[in-house]
């Protein structure tokens, strides 16, 4: 007797509709699983059967075949451990079909038939195409974020099957939660002096600019860097969904309210792997840390130390703001559209800060700068070095100005970059600079004379007149660029590797 | 390039030998010596070759390290040595090997407590007739050390006076350069490798420079790549090279401080450029005026260390009388802010209080019209000549 119900699979952060086809026939007693499916739904046998026992329902001792449709997509996880359930029990005639019509079933089952959530609840449950999907109770929240259809939680399997044969009614929905009030985020007021780098935050925060900082130990990079959330704009709803689907898609942990509406930080150890880096991995597509950055910030301590294959992976992303992962089995494209942040040391000794205090070796250096591929270091709209803060200022300065201050000029500017067609300067094309970013002759003669004497490039050049653009903006200010604007841009792209020695002439 | 050589057949076959056995590994001046205390240059090479040289405890005495071993590396590249190959190659680069004792041999050294067995040189070693004066210092300067050895070059070699320095980067550049650059007396060096070895490769252009007006000069024969041990070597050429050793900048346990010890055995004087007491550049030179070295308050001051001058000049250097101040007020406040040692962007914001975009401006005209210069971020005054 055959049984066919519907559920959903994850590729990537994407679900795909997936029909699990049961069928119960006489024969030697036996349990396959066919339409490539991974290892744990292999498992899915143990699991089910021995959910099935402890619930006091039984488990036919026939031959059962159990098909996972689309058969061309692979399929991995424990996610389909409730379908394969209720298939049993409907092909064995524990249930009625009838019963089941309209629904659709995501979660994974315990030994004693508890009902447990799976990684990419989000977006499993927009591809479940059924009026009816019952996920776990306590999956019902991430479930409705895109949810078209019903949703209905439940704990374990016995609760189900009562429900389902309409001996007891459905299981309330969870409580709504008491809203937690979030944390604070780490506040800019926190940053005495150094008002070069609060200057790099904010342009960096209103343009979406990526930003390196660079800097001795002890300067501060990684304060500041924690401090740039608390600048940026919280998330639009399609942005949340977006971030919540890829969070979910990864197991990680979803704030209270089930919606990521911060913009995410993530700031993974130098020691990363270039997988851990762009998601993939062997049959799960877990998505990496440049897809969980997406729509908030990714920042990468110690830059230098990364390895170089795993920072110029990051080309493509920053370039296209999404990422492709291709592997045997599938080929997956994740979102990835981060606002970058890189700290390092000047120099390997951490001290080539100031002229003549550095310890190490011209090749020492050299090697050290290597690290850092051409195009990577050019894709850093702003490159600033960060002293160590002045100890008079730290003990005895005036706080600076507090986040919410500045947010409110970033909210400001990345409304005007929207008037532009973009989200933040940092998104303008090259063709539409001229239109939107003319300059004031004073200015231009500013750039002119960047370029020749070699401190800028053509590429250079439009960068620079992006991060102008937003300087202006952030002073509320319309009209060709001023030669202010454009200094403060060029002040703000130094080029930290050139620190050896005095150039001649 | 070489001249046509008066040197007798036995000359030139002491300084072919001479060159093969400067060109074994790991060969210096102590090492060399010891050979030659025993032996003439070609007796020498033959006891090496066949592997004689084991067995003369009193030239062994004179070697330090792993003597067997080194031995038997000696005798291996011996062997695939040519002495007339080597010979060949040095003319060919038009390389002028002299050896100590004959007439080319420069007078300075022939009196050193450790003077090289054999130099290399390519370039007008004629220019040693001249004063010399050797300015060195580190690597690693700041603006300020740069501005003063450059502008010490040019002086000195508009006066006629040879600088030598050992073509490194920072203060040998800087002080190479300002000779150079000054239409007066071409710059003489000295190297730590061999003549077609250039290093630091970034240096190449100025090499090239001194090689064609000025001179070079090596212990080490063609080939020879840079060793850590070969520049502490090479500072005691530069010390008895030059009548005075000016120390313009210098880590507190610089490798200028090499060149200071080789002057004060040759008793050459020591004038060392007086820095900031913050300036980590400055440490060492500081530490030298501590322990008596003469402090050079003026560029002037060097030429009364000469002997040239008998009475210290009054000009300050020329770091006061710069390009002519800028007439913008606010471009003056920055560089009143800006002093004389390297500044952060934010101790100029916080000295100047100015905000981020009349400063970032302001110091965009201070780099146009020549006043400041950029280092990473770090700013420095620039003092003109």
């Amino acid at each position: 007797v055959l049984a066919s119900i519907p559920s959903a699979t994850l590729l990537g952060v994407e679900g795909r509709p997936v029909t699990v086809e049961v069928h119960v026939t006489g024969g030697l007693p036996g349990f396959t699983v066919v339409g490539l499916p991974d290892t744990s739904c292999r498992e899915a046998r143990d699991r089910v059967r021995a959910a099935l026992l402890s619930s006091d329902l039984d488990w036919p001792n026939n031959r059962i075949t159990v098909n996972l449709a689309p058969t061309t997509v692979r399929k991995v996880g424990a996610t389909f451990d409730l379908a394969v359930a209720i298939g049993l029990l409907v092909a064995s005639e524990q249930l009625e079909p009838e019963s089941i019509e309209k629904f659709a079933f995501i979660g994974e089952l315990g030994l004693a038939g508890a009902i447990r959530s799976v990684n990419g609840t989000v977006s499993l449950a927009d591809a479940a195409e059924s009026p009816i999907l019952v996920v776990p109770a306590e999956s019902v929240r991430e479930a409705s974020i895109v949810g078209r259809g019903e949703i209905r939680g439940v704990a374990d399997l016995t609760e189900l099957v009562d429900a389902l044969r309409g001996d007891e009614p459905w299981p309330d929905p969870p409580p709504t939660p008491a809203l937690v009030p979030e944390l604070p985020l780490p506040d800019l007021a926190d940053v005495r002096g150094q008002p070069g780098a609060r200057k790099a935050l904010e342009v960096a925060a209103a343009g979406g600019h990526h930003l390196l900082m660079v800097g001795p130990p002890g300067a501060g990079k990684t304060m500041l860097a924690t401090r740039l959330p608390s600048l940026l704009p919280r998330l639009s709803g399609r942005q949340a969904v977006e971030a919540t689907r890829i969070h979910s898609a990864a197991g990680v942990a979803l704030p209270a309210t089930g919606l990521v509406e911060r913009p995410p930080f993530r700031a993974p150890h130098h020691g990363a792997s270039l997988v851990a880096l762009t998601g993939g991995g062997s049959g799960i597509m877990r998505p990496g840390e440049v897809s969980l950055a997406s729509h908030g910030l990714l920042f990468l301590d110690e830059l230098g130390e990364f390895a170089p294959s795993v920072l110029d992976a990051l080309r493509e992303p920053l370039e296209d703001r999404v990422i492709r992962v291709s592997r045997a089995q599938a080929s997956v494209t994740f979102p990835a559209d981060f606002l970058l942040i890189g700290a390092m040391n000047p120099c390997p000794c951490g001290q080539g800060d100031a002229p003549g205090s550095c310890r190490c070796s011209e090749y020492a250096r050299a090697r050290y700068h290597r690290r850092l591929s051409g195009p990577l270091v050019d894709r850093f709209d702003i490159r600033v070095t960060v002293p160590r803060p002045d100890p008079g200022q730290l003990l005895r300065g005036e706080p600076g100005e507090c986040s919410a201050r500045v947010a409110e000029r970033v909210a400001a500017a990345r409304e005007r970059a929207r008037a532009r067609g973009v989200r933040a300067n940092a998104g303008l094309s090259a063709q539409t600079l001229d239109d939107h970013a003319p300059l004031t002759d004073e200015a231009g003669d500013l750039l002119d004379l960047a370029l020749r004497n070699g401190r800028l490039t053509a590429r250079g050049l439009g960068r620079i007149r992006r991060v102008a653009l937003t300087v202006a903006d952030l002073h509320g200010r319309d009209g060709p660029l001023r030669p202010g604007d454009v200094a403060t841009a060029l002040q703000l792209r130094s080029d930290l590797l050139d620190l050896a020695t005095p150039r001649h002439g | 390039m070489a001249e046509a050589d008066d040197r007798t057949p036995e000359q030139l076959d002491v300084a072919a030998h001479l060159a093969a056995l400067a060109g074994l590994p790991g060969m210096g001046p102590a090492r060399l010596g010891a050979l030659l205390s025993r032996w003439p240059a070609p007796e020498a090479w033959q006891q090496v070759r066949s592997g004689a040289l084991v067995r003369a405890p009193e030239v062994l005495a004179g070697i330090r390290g792993h003597q067997s071993e080194l031995c038997q590396d000696w005798q291996r590249a011996a062997r695939a040595t040519d002495v007339s190959d080597v010979w060949r190659q040095h003319v060919a680069a038009g390389v002028t090997v002299v050896t100590i004792g004959e007439a080319g041999f420069p007078s300075r050294l022939v009196d050193d407590p450790e003077p090289p067995a054999v130099l290399f040189h390519q370039g007008e070693a004629a220019l040693l007739d001249a004063p010399t004066v050797a300015i060195v210092g580190t690597r690693r300067c700041t603006r300020y050390g740069h501005d003063v050895a450059r502008e010490m070059g040019a002086t000195l070699a508009d006066a006629g006076v040879a600088v030598v320095s050992g073509l490194a980067l920072g203060i040998d550049a800087a002080a190479h350069q300002g000779a150079l650059d000054a239409a007066g007396t071409p710059p003489l060096a000295v190297i730590g490798t061999g003549l077609d070895v250039v290093y630091p490769r970034q240096n190449r252009g100025l090499w090239e420079q001194v090689v064609a007006s000025g001179a070079v000069f090596t212990e080490a024969p063609l080939g020879t790549p840079p060793e850590g041990w070969r520049f502490p070597a090479r500072n005691r050429i530069i010390a008895g090279l030059a009548d005075v050793v000016v120390v313009v900048e210098s880590h507190a346990a610089g490798g200028s401080l090499y060149t200071v010890e080789e002057a004060v055995i040759r008793d050459r004087p020591v004038l060392a450029v007086p820095g900031p007491i913050r300036s980590p550049a400055s440490a060492g030179t500081n530490r030298l005026l501590a322990d008596g070295a003469m402090a050079l308050c003026a560029i002037d001051d060097v030429f009364v260390a000469l002997g040239l001058v008998d009475h210290p000049g009054s000009s300050p250097g020329s770091g006061s009388a710069t390009v002519g101040d800028p007439t913008d007020p606010v471009q003056r406040a920055v560089l009143a802010a800006a002093g004389w040692e390297p500044v952060s962007l934010d101790q100029l914001a916080t000295a100047t209080g100015l905000g981020f975009d009349d400063l970032s401006l302001a110091i965009e005209r201070l780099v146009a019209s020549g006043h400041l210069d950029r280092r990473g971020a770090w700013w420095e005054r620039v003092s003109g000549r």
